[in-house]
């Protein structure tokens, strides 16, 4: 008896040593981008173009990013903007979500299905227009520009309707009897009860917004909205000082989203599995 | 037993049978007005304004100015601009198809790789899934030095003397690569959720009847997994039609328009050479496509489910 278990946990430590052996080379060429971009940016200007792996790390590339370009201003201005369009999506998808699952009313279906519908329409498709839209407006290099067009979002209604659907039907009655409007109704309880869903939406939505690169390019020309993927885009140049200083940009830029991907991945992973349906 | 008494009416007083209020008619649309009014304003009206445009030689400011019916789509079709555009879509197809089925199998392999325990797995887990929250601007930057001639890292590591973004030969499947690494973490995560879906049992039995590895994969996990690596591929295809930062950043569509993908193509059209009608017509083709194959997908999920 003994020598089969024994064999057995033989089989089972030679195959996960077998697993460690063949995620280990696959893991570092997935992390090689990112550990050799913040390797470069701590790497002394001395030994740039000398060495590829430095002998030491030094730090003041990250304090001319913070104190010689516009990165600073421009992560503000891509926490304004990614953080208004997620309060923004937040609101209107768990208002209109609320109409799609709690009230009845004529065309209710053929609304959803119109909204659906909207998830066929790729954005690139409408840039032109939009564009013209905005600059007609007087729009362009605003905050707005780049806020309200994405303010609302097919995939936002679509997963807080699916959340809701799965509260009892009950609980609008009893509050109806208790002379609960749906207006305080949709607030005190729906929204409470909502709030995985709605983790998950903001942060898919904020993670989305930070990454934007295409419409913020068209509609920004001023480093006093442009945003950090923007900023970041124009730093390249390679004489030794501005390799690091780059380099150190882009670790910059992405703590913001990765930081949501560590602390929030459970909620990212939900918003991305619903969002998946749009792609 | 006892006969049963007749239940007195359930006196309601909060709901009004009967004829709606005037405010409950019109509540629900107030619930809808901020979705509607975001998608017709940012949605449909430049969806029809942009078949508007396409019918229309416009200024250098995209207002229409010729009225020029289907030219547009000929001009690309068949007329001045149709050997770039059919370059573009030649690219754009050979592109998608790369990074559909390239971001699919390292997203496969990673999940199995993953499926079972071993020490560090919710490490390797974490790195798997990590590109999901990469922008591709940023990658595109680091990218740019790793592939840098002079300085870039693998020219260094191998020796060569390569100007990899600027050559016909290597631009695209450069392109093609940092693309699967970006889309890569999103098919881990759908990928690993299908397998964690297929019940243990199956494999127990199966290795019980004495079936390896590979047989066990081959007759267990492909057929059970094979909706979601078909939902997956779909949701690569769409997302690798739409791909134009990394162009932009690396290789602006070059060189000799090697790397000209669609939407990089419609922004060339409209932002550089301002003719916005033509860029129209393009948005339109790329529009089809995209409702095509989500049609495709709709109805295979149909079919999923009422099988």
């Amino acid at each position: 008896m003994s020598s089969v278990s024994l064999t057995r946990k033989h089989k089972n430590a030679l195959s996960a040593m077998l697993r460690v052996g063949l995620n280990l080379p696959l893991v570092a060429l997935i992390i090689l981008p990112l550990a050799y971009t913040f390797m470069m940016s701590g790497m002394p200007a001395s030994e740039l173009y000398s060495r590829l792996i430095p002998t030491r790390m030094d730090f003041i590339s990250y304090t001319f990013v913070f104190t010689k370009t516009s990165i600073p201003r421009q992560i503000l201005n891509s926490f304004i903007v990614a953080g208004s369009v997620t309060l923004l999506q937040m609101a209107t998808c768990s208002m209109a979500a609320f109409a799609f699952s709690f009230l009845q009313f004529k065309g209710r279906n053929f609304i959803f299905m119109c909204i659906l519908a909207t998830m066929m329409v790729p954005w690139e498709a409408t840039i032109i227009a939009n564009y013209l839209t905005i600059s007609s407006w007087g729009w362009l290099d605003t905050y707005r520009a780049m806020i309200l067009p994405y303010a609302c979002s097919a995939m936002g209604i679509f997963l807080m309707r699916q959340n809701y659907l799965t509260f009892a039907r009950e609980l609008h009655e009893a509050a109806k009897l208790d002379g609960c409007n749906n207006w305080r109704f949709l607030l005190s309880i729906v929204i409470p009860l909502a709030r995985p869903a709605l983790g998950a939406l903001g942060a898919y939505v904020f993670l989305l917004q930070w990454n934007q690169y295409l419409w913020p390019l068209l509609v920004t020309n001023s480093d006093k909205v442009r945003t950090a993927q923007i900023g970041i885009s124009q730093l390249f140049d390679i004489d030794s000082e501005q390799i690091g200083l780059m380099m150190a940009g882009v670790v910059v830029v992405l703590v913001p989203s990765l930081s949501i991907f560590v602390f929030m991945q459970k909620q990212l992973i939900d918003g991305l599995m619903a969002g998946a349906v749009k792609g | 037993m006892q006969a049963r008494k007749p239940q007195p009416p359930i006196l309601n007083p909060g709901i009004k049978k009967g004829k709606k209020s005037l405010y409950e008619h019109i509540e629900p649309w107030l619930f809808m007005l901020p979705a509607l009014l975001v998608f017709s304003v940012f949605l449909f009206y430049p969806l029809f304004k942009t078949i508007y445009l396409s019918a229309f030689l416009t200024n250098s400011v995209g207002q229409p100015k010729v009225f020029y019916g289907f030219k547009n789509y000929l001009d690309i079709l068949t007329g001045r601009y149709s050997a770039s555009f059919w370059n573009s879509m030649w690219v754009t197809l050979r592109f998608v198809f790369f990074v559909a089925f390239g971001s699919l199998l390292l997203g496969l392999t990673t999940s199995l790789l993953t499926s079972k325990k071993f020490p560090g797995r919710a490490f390797a887990s974490a790195i798997y899934a990590m590109p999901i929250a990469i922008a591709s601007a940023a990658a595109a930057m680091s990218f740019k030095m790793i592939f840098h001639p002079s300085i870039g890292l693998i020219n260094r590591l191998f020796g060569t003397t390569v100007n990899w973004l600027n050559d016909p030969a290597w631009a695209f499947p450069v392109i093609c690569m940092i693309s699967i690494w970006l889309a890569s973490g999103i098919n881990y995560i759908f990928i690993s959720a299908g397998l964690r879906n297929i019940p243990d049992e199956l494999y127990e039995s199966a290795s019980i009847d004495g079936a390896g590895y590979w047989r066990q994969q081959r007759h267990i996990t492909l057929p059970s997994l094979s909706p979601t690596l078909f939902f997956q591929i779909i949701i690569n295809v769409i997302g690798a039609f739409q791909s134009f930062t990394q162009v932009r950043l690396l290789t602006m569509g070059g060189p000799n328009e090697t790397t000209n993908v669609i939407v990089y193509s419609i922004y060339l059209d409209a932002f550089r050479n301002f003719r916005f009608g033509s860029a129209a017509a393009r948005s339109i083709v790329l529009f089809v496509i995209i409702m095509i194959v989500t049609l495709i997908q709709f109805r295979a999920e149909r079919k999923v489910h009422y099988q």
